[in-house]
């Protein structure tokens, strides 16, 4: 099998540069994640993030022949050689395919990724019914990879200032909580020029989300939110 | 009943005009369709009497409204150094006012 990679080291090259592999696969290595793994043991300076191997964690984001996804769970059976890969786009590198992810948790946190309540704590769980728990569905399954900020030409053109799908389709994870009591400041929080509203509904971001979900529809859920609150 | 803030107001004001300029363009259309002017003067005194001239006013000042929506967004995505975001604003700026203001005057006319 023939990869293609992004190699950099700040520490010794001037310039990034990409560099040939040539590997076969063993019998039971099935992911994209297991090559990488296998061309590990031929050169150990090669650097990227992986930890549950399993679609999870979402530590191995990269871009695949041209488009982001989890190299866990990305077979290696169809994919065109060579595989080339390249780190997560528009993210600051700092090794190989290690990218620097400070400002997509900015952004994360930037939207209080928790339950807000003002009143005082129940002697025992939270309640919701049956109905309630399901608004959290599609939403409450994303890992934070970043593939879909990644890809988001809106995050690339204002990246301090945009969201970006993630932070976004997090944001919406607890505006539609029953549980949470804060959704009016959540609203008005997000009700700037920027926030949210740098979103174009390209969908890149529905497109690329290795776990399926639909950040575009959850964005779109916060504006009837907005608009629902506001009339 | 909440405010709405720059981001909300914008989004909203870019779909209402877009609904008035659809049903106005659909309106203008079907009446000329339906009931075709004898001449350009029965045209014109048509488009100048109160409702059609009012309507089409309006029209311009969506077409405006719309249009600085969309505008104003280019440039806060393309046009990151200020000054020429400035710059750029105010051309836009200048341009639709323009535009308003020669519309009001040949329909007052």
């Amino acid at each position: 099998m023939r990869l293609s990679i992004f190699r950099y080291n700040p520490e010794t090259d001037s310039r990034p540069h990409m560099q040939d592999y040539e590997v076969t696969p063993a019998p039971g290595d099935r992911m994209l994640l297991d090559v990488l793994e296998r061309i590990r043991t031929l050169d150990d300076s090669l650097a990227y993030r992986r930890s549950c191997r399993e679609g999870v964690c979402g530590s191995d984001a990269m871009n695949i022949n041209g488009g982001n996804g989890l190299a866990c769970i990305t077979p290696i059976a169809g994919l065109k050689e060579p595989v080339v890969l390249r780190p997560l786009p528009s993210f600051p590198v700092i090794r190989d395919l290690v990218v620097d992810m400070t400002r997509f948790f900015e952004h994360y946190h930037a939207i209080r990724p928790y339950l807000i309540r003002h009143d005082p704590p129940p002697e025992r769980e939270y309640l919701q019914s049956p109905q309630e728990r399901e608004q959290l569905d599609g939403l409450y399954e994303c890992i934070l990879c970043a593939c879909c900020t990644s890809e988001c030409p809106s995050a690339w053109w204002n990246p301090e200032r945009f969201l970006g799908p993630a932070a976004l389709l997090q944001a919406c994870r607890f505006i539609v909580d029953s549980r949470d009591q804060a959704t009016d400041e959540r609203l008005e929080q997000l009700d700037d020029a920027y926030k949210l509203f740098r979103c174009r509904v390209i969908m890149n971001c529905t497109h690329v989300c290795p776990k399926g979900l639909n950040p575009a529809a959850a964005i779109e859920r916060i504006r009837q939110a907005m608009l629902r609150r506001g009339l | 009943m909440k405010a709405f803030y720059a981001g909300m107001r914008g989004w909203l004001l870019q779909r209402a005009t877009a609904l008035y300029l659809l049903g106005f363009v659909i309106c203008f259309s079907l009446r000329g369709l339906l009931t075709p002017p004898a001449s350009f003067e029965a045209w014109r005194a048509w488009m100048l009497s109160p409702g059609p001239r009012l309507a089409t006013l309006l029209f311009f000042v969506a077409v405006a409204l719309h249009a600085w929506i969309g505008l104003r967004d280019i440039a806060l995505d393309y046009v990151k150094p200020f000054a020429l975001r400035l710059a750029v604003l105010a051309a836009v700026a200048g341009g639709l006012a323009a535009t308003l203001g020669w519309a009001a005057l040949t329909l007052s006319s």
